[in-house]
């Protein structure tokens, strides 16, 4: 816990140079190592802001600055968890500073997983639904990009290779007025597999659907968390923390070492239509 | 003023009446007719130069050579100078009320100009006092009181306050007199200077521009 | 020179109004830095009404007016999302329903104090061109009965949304542009005891 101590000093209050709000005389230290808003965590993660939370200016040396990055960048992780705080984070943060990557607030590929309760049929179910920030008129908004809910999912199974390569409907079918197309609606769970190759379900579509005929209605959010793909070759998780110590607020909860070529299939899930 | 100075002067043309009429220097009768003739001669010239401008007396001393003219009687041998007389009197008399109302007029314009040079600097350090004791009323009751009397400084509870942010023609959303005094009362705190002020014709705050400190 | 033509270029906006403005690509960071300073400012103005709603010696009239001006602070939709660690699950409140509720809180003295940090975000803006941001503060709230004894305290995040748009307006025959901070959704999160 030693090196929690340390990078919290980056933080150190220092009340004379801050504005009062308040006028509770204690030890804030906690409040202020918190990364409490995902856009601090954005503005530390670049080094665009200092200890006490004021805005850089572009022209200011300290501005991204990559020692001082390098001290910070360590206290965005969730040091609970061996994945996040080990020899894999050392490697991310080497390749952060050498590599100058930053995070960008407009930049696309990062994703908002909101989990909340809905009603599905008279029962409580869990449903996520990813968001993502899109340029619109003057500015952006956060839109809605895809959905997922075990009971859409289920409908279309993966599928075993040897039993999707059963059903299709011959190339000369239509020679027969495609006489043989009953069978396509034999079996509903195979239904899917007379679709093309390149199908894939619009679990959006579905979601919209289900809300519309009555039978999906919202109850609560219960979590949310962001899903950053714009670092080069890594994929990695925000999550709120809310704990007491010097290594709360938003903090990495996971993270993987993943290469391009592979984040394109994962990116699919978030946003199918890009 | 002005009827105080012409009662003066009549006061002083009795006086002169009175004084003259215990001597004999009210008449022509005491006088040679060679002194007569002087005098008619010394008279013409004196109001002729009067009655053309021509003369550096000034008109206190022009009535006054008037008024001892009068009292030489004209009337039977040279009524043309008892003519010129009533004339030259109309005209001094004149020239005198018109110089005393633009000396009036300008005290006047002055008087004014040093009021409202007042009324521009004294109003802006008894706002501020307002605002800051308003800020550090010990109570409500105190706070509302001192917003009572600092309202009575403005042309209405609604006259219009501007707080501005910087030199960029940045401001905050309007506000009035009544919300911005109150605002004080609430937050307990000021913040701003007073930078414009404008009055309508009582002297009456229209419109206040405070600048953030 | 940066200064002038910029004093050029806001005279040209402020004589096109606002959908001009709108066009304008970014705001130096100066006057960035002055509308992040008035956003702060409604939210200290928030946090002193509080302050006053909740105490039990300000008067009753008094009360009821602090409630009108702390809701103009708002826009008129603005919600209040409160969770607490008991309770996770979001309660939603109007915001004058919000602070009568403060009002009328059943406890003989409260006390409620800010913390002096305070978290400011950068302003983006949503399609129409206004500005929006998040302020973030810390509250505590102790209640205690009739015999001095707490019985009930907490320690809140609050991230409250605010939104800057420039309005132009006429007075006295002079064109005046101001920027119209208004506090928008509030939620506020119970954070681990201190």
């Amino acid at each position: 816990m030693v090196p929690v101590l340390m990078l919290a000093l980056c933080f150190k209050v220092d009340a004379q140079v801050l504005n009062d709000l308040g006028n509770i005389e204690m030890d804030e230290r906690e409040l202020y190592t918190m990364t409490k808003q995902m856009g601090q965590f954005i503005n530390r993660f670049n080094y665009e802001e200092d200890q006490y939370g004021k805005k850089l200016n572009p022209n200011d040396p300290n501005f991204r600055n990559p020692k001082k990055r390098k001290d910070v960048l360590p206290l965005l992780f969730d040091l609970d968890n061996p994945r996040t705080a080990g020899a894999l984070r050392d490697f991310f943060v080497e390749d952060l500073i050498k590599n100058n990557q930053y995070m960008e607030f407009l930049g696309g590929n990062w994703y908002s997983e909101v989990s909340a309760k809905f009603k599905w049929k008279g029962q409580m179910v869990d449903i996520s639904m990813i968001l993502v920030l899109e340029k619109e008129g003057l500015g952006s908004k956060w839109v809605l990009s895809n959905v997922f809910f075990s009971e859409f999912q289920k409908y279309f199974p993966q599928g075993e290779l040897a039993e999707r390569e059963k059903h299709f409907l011959h190339p000369m079918s239509h020679e027969l007025d495609f006489m043989n197309i009953y069978k396509v609606f034999n079996d509903p769970e195979t239904v899917e597999y007379y679709a093309s190759t390149d199908y894939m379900p619009d679990y959006l579509t579905l979601f919209f659907y289900e809300i519309k005929q009555g039978n999906l209605k919202f109850d609560h959010v219960e979590s949310v968390k962001f899903h950053i793909f714009q670092i080069k070759n890594w994929y990695f998780e925000v999550s709120w923390f809310n704990r007491s110590g010097y290594n709360a607020g938003w903090l990495i909860s996971n993270l993987i070492y993943l290469k391009d070529e592979e984040k394109a299939a994962l990116l699919k899930l978030y946003q199918p239509k890009q | 003023m002005l009827k105080q100075l012409k009662s003066i002067i009549i006061l002083a043309m009795i006086a002169l009446v009175t004084l003259c009429g215990a001597t004999s220097c009210n008449s022509s009768k005491g006088m040679s007719k060679k002194e007569y003739k002087a005098a008619v001669k010394q008279a013409e010239h004196d109001l002729n130069a009067i009655l053309n401008d021509e003369t550096d007396w000034t008109l206190e001393e022009q009535l006054d050579r008037i008024n001892e003219l009068k009292k030489i009687d004209f009337s039977k041998k040279n009524p043309e100078i008892v003519e010129m007389i009533e004339r030259a009197e109309q005209k001094v008399t004149n020239a005198i009320a018109e110089r005393d109302r633009i000396a009036e007029q300008k005290r006047l314009e002055e008087e004014q100009r040093l009021r409202e040079l007042e009324e521009q600097n004294k109003p802006k350090t008894a706002l501020t006092d307002y605002f800051t004791m308003i800020a550090n009323a010990k109570d409500v009751t105190t706070a509302n009181n001192f917003i009572k009397e600092a309202l009575k400084m403005f042309e209405s509870p609604d006259a219009v306050v501007l707080i501005r942010l910087n030199n960029y023609g940045d401001y905050d959303r309007p506000t009035t007199a009544v919300n911005y005094l109150n605002y004080l009362k609430d937050q307990k705190k000021v913040n701003v200077a007073v930078d414009n002020v404008k009055y309508n014709e009582e002297h009456k705050i229209t419109e206040l521009e405070l600048i953030k400190k | 020179m940066k200064k002038v033509l910029f004093a050029i270029a806001f005279a040209f906006f402020a004589l096109t109004g606002y959908q001009a403005f709108a066009q304008e690509p970014e705001l130096s960071p100066e006057r960035k830095q002055a509308i992040d300073s008035l956003a702060l400012e409604k939210v200290r103005d928030l946090s002193k009404y509080v302050k006053l709603i909740g105490s039990k010696n300000t008067p009753w009239s008094e009360a009821n007016r602090v409630i009108d001006r702390a809701e103009e602070l708002f826009a008129p939709d603005a919600e209040i999302g409160v969770s607490s660690l008991a309770k996770t699950k979001i309660e939603y409140y109007k915001v004058r329903q919000y602070l009568e509720r403060l009002m009328r809180l059943n406890y003989d003295r409260v006390e409620i104090d800010w913390y002096k940090i305070q978290y400011v975000s950068d302003l983006q803006r949503q399609p129409d061109g206004t500005y929006v941001g998040v302020i973030t503060i810390f509250q505590t709230f102790k209640g205690y009965d009739a015999e001095g004894r707490l019985i009930y305290q907490d320690t809140t995040k609050k991230d409250i949304t605010v939104y800057v748009k420039r309005k132009e307006t006429q007075i006295g025959g002079r064109l005046i542009g101001f920027w119209d901070v208004l506090l928008g959704d509030m939620r506020v999160k119970e954070t681990t005891k201190k």
